[in-house]
């Protein structure tokens, strides 16, 4: 019954100052469509990229790095030497496991004078699609005993079938992939998780927004490649940043990613001890200096210690913030105004008897419906600002769209910024002495 | 004079609607630290935009042929070249990488112990006529000639061979303050080199950072190796640049074909492809700009009208007082500027500490006061381009209105 006096009340003050009403609005807007929009872009790229299964995704790392490398951190490296790579792999406890790097290889149609094209693969294991949930357009993902045999076999993207292909059911049909044929087994659906979260160094263009690569290959298969087209982002320690460039079984490089589905709280718990178990193997081996220094991080830990969020986008959600709470002292001042030129009109309900308490209230709600309607006016400027955003040539822009959450957020967060800015004017009109306004009028 | 004696009533004024005019004082400093900080940083992309790299960028093409390895083909990286210098329009042609694209960078030592690098530098290597093609400028020393070139086929990988080498000028004075370059010998993590000549500038990549002028670079006499990797041209009219690129990628394949061409592109869509994402984030932060002086300008405007509604009898007052309507248009213009100067005061300190926050989290540099200027002279402008329309209202209201009741 009140709350609807309130906020008849708040509409027909609104009405009677159109002008400082409309400025009001539109500051609040302004400041709820930057923020929206930079927070959207935030929220897009700080995203799950693999909803259903990133609780049950780790990512293990060792440390094989010599005891005094100088300026070294204490985090193990992010990526596997081959040993290590080939060791955890061949570590069969895990339900599922996946050992994997990225290249470039050239890659033509088996058939004569087919133009040489290179394409970005990913050399992995069997188990790579069932544990990232890759769905399948066409065939199926090859067999763990292929990777035992280097089977010559390969599974397209949806768009490199397209361009080979012309997208029609290419299983069983032969490539030419650095020099030796290979048979497609499978090809993939649209499968682009955002960040790319197992090869957040990705070496193509784009790093942890890098698209997912043309084609899959088994990784013993594609180490016996006669090739010498990169191995991954590799890092290397020592005086020689080259040294594994041409020898990827270099001891002192690590290139590989490694991934391993864990189901439950004890798999996990047994295979960090079998973890450690390996790193003191290889120090008693001699081959490890540092003593069990290894890693399990869940998917989203790993994001996180990562870092994958570009800096220019974390700075832009603090500017973003800068304007709102710009926006919002605006607010106050305005209210102020406002509410203090209402100040007479304030003294007489006082003196009819309105409480301090009333007052505070119906100041607040006609601040909340200032809110309301800056925030319905902010979601088109955010929706416009998120379409500038998308035109941007950055490989995250294709990403940023404004989904319902993210509307309900930018509504919820136009009304608390404006009460939150309310709340003092209203609390100094609730002050206005009565007996003096009604003097003066 | 006149305007001068109109301070102090203006002060006591504004005493009076302590609140109004604190809330703006602090709305006018948070935007100019934020303002502040942004033309820095927005100002800064498109300075380093338009750094050079020190190359010949107009002129330079460059054609990434990938061989493919294990497969039998008759080419060579001499013949590659020799047919590449055939084109017609190309004067130069060299293996090897221009700067911007996946520069190798090394640490340098000034002793063969290589215990203490001195620097981190950026080595551009490539096959003979590498810094011709790249138009280098050779301030100190001579360029490469072609008797003192290791040539790769019978190069000793041998610790005592010194290379030839070019360093830039930026290089030599880090490594060797206050004396000359030339003669010297300094070491990268395999090899020696010893410095023939100094050139002015050759930038790895652009960071805006001292640094991206360390460079060095070394020559080799190719012959029958079939190399992949960067073959570059230099044409003689940059306006014919695109059209010869082609014309010498279909040469190269000619002449190879067994390698893969992978990317064909000119220094100029290299460079602008470089500074895209930085540019994007400028233009997206001019955006931010233009909203916070909006926001500013409206709030602003706001306050003043409000202000001059309340006051609207006084003005009448004063008006029936002997004050011209000149006078009151400056009361108001001058009131804006007191609050604004204010709110530029406290701005430049707050800019001032959400630059070293900015430092600290991003890596952003230090904020030189100049820009803080050009955040306060915007913030003036746009002050009194807000305040123009209540104050024209102001100075528009007839003494008459006095006379009534409110």
């Amino acid at each position: 019954m009140m709350l609807g006096y309130y906020l008849d009340l708040a509409l027909r003050s609104l009405k009677r100052n159109k002008v400082l009403s409309a400025l009001m609005m539109l500051a609040i807007a302004l400041g709820i469509g930057a923020s929206i929009t930079m927070l959207t872009v935030l929220h897009n790229l700080s995203g799950n990229p693999l909803p259903q299964r990133s609780d049950v995704l780790f990512h293990p790392q060792v440390d094989p790095r010599p005891a005094d490398l100088p300026g070294a951190s204490g985090e193990p490296p992010d990526g596997l030497a081959y040993l290590d790579a080939v060791n955890l792999y061949h570590l069969d406890i895990a339900p599922r496991r996946a050992v994997m790097s990225a290249n470039w290889l050239p890659t033509r149609l088996d058939a004569p004078d087919s133009p040489l094209a290179m394409r970005t693969d990913r050399a992995t294991t069997a188990d790579f699609f069932a544990m990232f949930g890759v769905p399948f357009v066409y065939g199926s993902p090859w067999k763990a005993q292929e990777d035992v045999n280097h089977a010559q076999v390969v599974v397209l993207s949806q768009a490199l079938n397209q361009k080979l292909f012309g997208g029609a059911d290419s299983v069983g049909k032969t490539l030419v992939i650095a020099t030796r044929i290979f048979r497609v087994v499978g090809v993939i659906g649209r499968w682009n998780p955002q960040p790319h979260f197992y090869d957040v160094d990705d070496v193509n263009d784009g790093g942890a927004f890098a698209d997912a690569e043309q084609m899959y290959l088994p990784f013993f298969t594609w180490l016996d490649l006669p090739q010498d087209y990169g191995y991954g982002s590799m890092r290397c320690w020592g005086n020689d940043p080259n040294a594994g460039q041409h020898n990827p079984k270099a001891p002192q490089c690590t290139w590989a990613q490694f991934w391993v589905e864990l189901d439950t709280p004890t798999q996990v718990d047994s295979y960090r001890s079998a973890l450690k178990q390996y790193s003191a193997q290889q120090h008693q081996l001699g081959r490890f200096q540092r003593t069990s220094n290894v890693r399990l991080r869940g998917l989203l830990d790993w994001l996180d210690y990562k870092h994958v969020i570009p800096v220019t986008v974390r700075m832009q959600t603090w500017i973003a913030f800068g304007v709102l709470l710009i926006c919002m002292v605006n607010t106050v001042g305005l209210m102020v105004a406002k509410f203090l030129r209402k100040s007479g009109e304030i003294g007489v309900r006082r003196a009819l008897g309105a409480s301090r308490r009333a007052v505070f209230v119906q100041c607040l709600i006609e601040a909340g419906v200032v809110g309301v309607l800056g925030g319905l006016l902010g979601l088109p400027l955010a929706w416009l600002g998120l379409w500038m955003v998308r035109q941007q040539p950055v490989s995250f822009a294709a990403s940023t769209h404004l989904d319902l959450s993210m509307l309900g957020a930018a509504l919820l967060l136009a009304v608390l910024a404006t009460l939150g800015a309310g709340i003092w004017p209203a609390w100094r009109a609730s002050r206005v002495a009565p007996a003096l306004q009604v003097k003066s009028l | 004079m006149r305007t001068f004696r109109q301070i102090p009533p203006i002060v006591a004024a504004l005493r009076s609607h302590k609140t109004a005019v604190t809330l703006l004082v602090l709305e006018i400093a948070l935007t100019m630290a934020i303002l502040g900080n942004l033309v820095f940083i927005v100002y800064g992309t498109i300075r380093r935009s338009h750094v050079p790299t020190g190359v010949a960028e107009s002129q330079i093409g460059l054609i990434q042929s990938i061989t493919v390895i294990g497969e039998q083909s008759r080419g060579t990286t001499a013949g590659d070249l020799a047919a590449l210098r055939e084109v017609p329009g190309v004067t130069h042609a060299a293996y090897g990488g221009p700067p911007l694209w996946y520069v190798e960078r090394d640490p340098v030592f000034l002793d063969p112990s290589r215990q203490h690098p001195v620097a981190h530098m950026y080595e551009f290597q490539g096959s003979e006529d590498l810094s011709r093609t790249l138009g280098l400028h050779v301030v100190e020393g001579h360029d490469f000639s072609q008797e003192e070139l290791p040539v790769l086929a019978k190069m000793n990988m041998s610790k005592d061979y010194q290379y030839p080498v070019l360093v830039t000028q930026a290089l030599a004075d880090r490594l060797y303050p206050g004396g000359s370059a030339l003669g010297r010998v300094l070491y990268d993590g395999n090899a020696a080199a010893r410095v023939v000549g100094v050139v002015d500038h050759l930038r790895g990549e652009i960071t805006g950072r001292p640094d991206d002028d360390y460079s060095m670079v070394y020559e080799y006499v190719v012959g029958a190796q079939n190399m992949g990797g960067g073959f570059m041209i230099r044409v003689d009219d940059g306006a014919n640049l695109p059209k010869t690129l082609r014309a010498a990628a279909a040469a190269l394949q000619k002449a190879n074909p067994g390698h893969v061409q992978n990317k064909l592109f000119t220094m100029p869509e290299l460079r602008e492809k470089y500074f895209r994402s930085d540019l994007a984030t400028g233009r997206m932060l001019l955006a931010i700009i233009l909203i916070l002086l909006v926001v500013t300008a409206l709030g602003v405007s706001g306050l003043a009208s409000f202000w001059v509604q309340q006051r609207r009898r006084q003005i009448g007052m004063r008006r029936a007082l002997g004050a011209s309507r000149r006078d009151i248009l400056h009361y108001f213009q001058i009131e804006n500027f007191l609050i604004v100067t204010g709110g530029v005061l406290l701005g430049a300190v707050f800019g001032d500490a959400l630059n070293l926050f900015l430092m600290h989290r991003f890596e952003l540099a230090r904020l030189p006061a100049n820009y803080l200027m050009v955040g306060a002279i915007a913030l003036w402008l746009v002050g009194q381009l807000a305040v123009l329309g209540p104050a024209l209202r102001a100075a528009a209201v007839p003494p008459v209105v006095a006379t009534r009741s409110v």
